[in-house]
């Protein structure tokens, strides 16, 4: 049996508190993966930052060159949030 | 553009998309249905390639008309003029960051025209996503088309599109490392620093593209979601100005940057 069916028959079968499970699992899903997929890029980002800006202090004439390295691995760390966040979507919206 | 023309035409901007959000507010009625939702075309049996998006077509080769336009229209000579000047250093500033990553100055020139064409590319579907424009949502019967409810259809939140770039990154990269060090030598690259890490070598080769591509789809197709969603609460009236201006325009350049700074940082690594 298939996901789609599977919630298809809990949908069906189980009436109103079938239909609430469906929706409980989904929502809090959603929210619980974005939530928490938001602590550690926030965490590496800001760490990128701070020593980024403590480079470009010491040694104010490379921060061009800086800037690009930055906004590179800050790219890099946000991937991981951007996961979640594609989950929390694919819950919400294409989850049959 | 001089200060006082670029003035004007910002306060022209605000005019037009306050007059577009009263029509908005007044005319359509906002519904969240069919949100995240595309409209596809099934022809024969519908398998995996009976399958196709219509606006991600439409779109990209608008894009590439209009970059074709726009590239027609400027004519190199000897002294630049403002025009050349802004895309001359524009380019030269890449060429720099190609110079710094690419060690083979034999490649050089394949990877910035590359890295170029994704950039120009990118940065033109993404701020396309940061203009009011047509939305076609399938709805239960049929399509359904609204004119300035929604910003334009961008390629690039198709993830499609991206994989496909993703995924020519790494042929290319590859067909590169192969073409410059020899064949041999390039297989044998996935044995090292040991022939017991050949399958954690593959697994980053297969890891490359796959966030090299989600990355661009999350946060264009993120940021177009996350915008319906708060604009719903106040009916498309101001606030999606200064979405779509953060999420289209300040989300959208830099994510164009990251995906060319990246396929340089690719290319470059693996022809080390």
């Amino acid at each position: 049996m298939d996901l789609a069916t599977m919630l298809q028959n809990l949908a069906t079968e189980g009436g109103s508190i079938g239909w609430g499970l469906y929706y409980l699992g989904k929502l809090l899903g959603a929210g619980v993966a974005m939530g928490i997929g938001a602590i550690g890029p926030g965490v590496g980002e800001g760490n990128i930052g701070a020593h980024a800006m403590d480079a470009m202090a010491r040694q104010p004439e490379m921060s061009g060159n800086l800037t690009t390295r930055m906004l590179l691995a800050m790219a890099v760390t946000e991937s991981t949030g951007l996961y979640s966040l594609v989950v929390a979507l694919i819950l919400l919206f294409v989850l049959p | 553009m001089t200060n006082d023309r670029l003035k004007k035409f910002t306060i022209f901007l605000f005019a037009a998309y306050i007059v577009l959000g009263l029509i908005n507010f007044f005319v359509f009625d906002m519904s969240l249905e069919g949100v995240g939702d595309r409209w596809i075309v099934y022809f024969g049996d519908g398998g995996f390639f009976g399958q196709l998006n219509p606006m991600t077509l439409i779109m990209s080769f608008a894009v590439m008309f209009l970059l074709i336009l726009v590239a027609r229209s400027i004519h190199f000579e000897r002294i630049p003029g403002r025009l050349q000047a802004a895309v001359e250093t524009f380019f030269d500033y890449f060429w720099e960051m190609v110079e710094d990553s690419v060690p083979n100055p034999k490649y050089r020139k394949q990877t910035f025209v590359i890295a170029m064409s994704f950039f120009l590319y990118i940065s033109v579907s993404n701020v396309l996503g940061g203009m009011p424009g047509v939305n076609v949502v399938p709805v239960e019967n049929g399509l359904n088309v609204q004119l300035f409810t929604d910003t334009w259809y961008t390629p690039t939140s198709d993830l499609n599109v991206n994989l496909t770039y993703a995924l020519m990154v790494l042929v290319v990269s590859h067909f590169f490392a192969a073409r410059a060090k020899g064949v041999l030598k390039w297989l044998k690259s996935f044995f090292e620093p040991n022939p017991l890490l050949f399958p954690l070598n593959i697994i980053s080769e297969i890891a490359k593209p796959i966030s090299h591509s989600l990355r661009l789809f999350g946060n264009v197709m993120g940021g177009g979601i996350l915008v319906l969603i708060i604009s719903y609460m106040l009916k498309y009236f101001v606030l999606p100005v200064f979405l779509w201006g953060f999420f289209g325009w300040f989300v959208g350049l830099i994510q164009a940057f990251v995906f060319s700074l990246l396929t340089i940082a690719y290319i470059g690594s693996l022809l080390e």
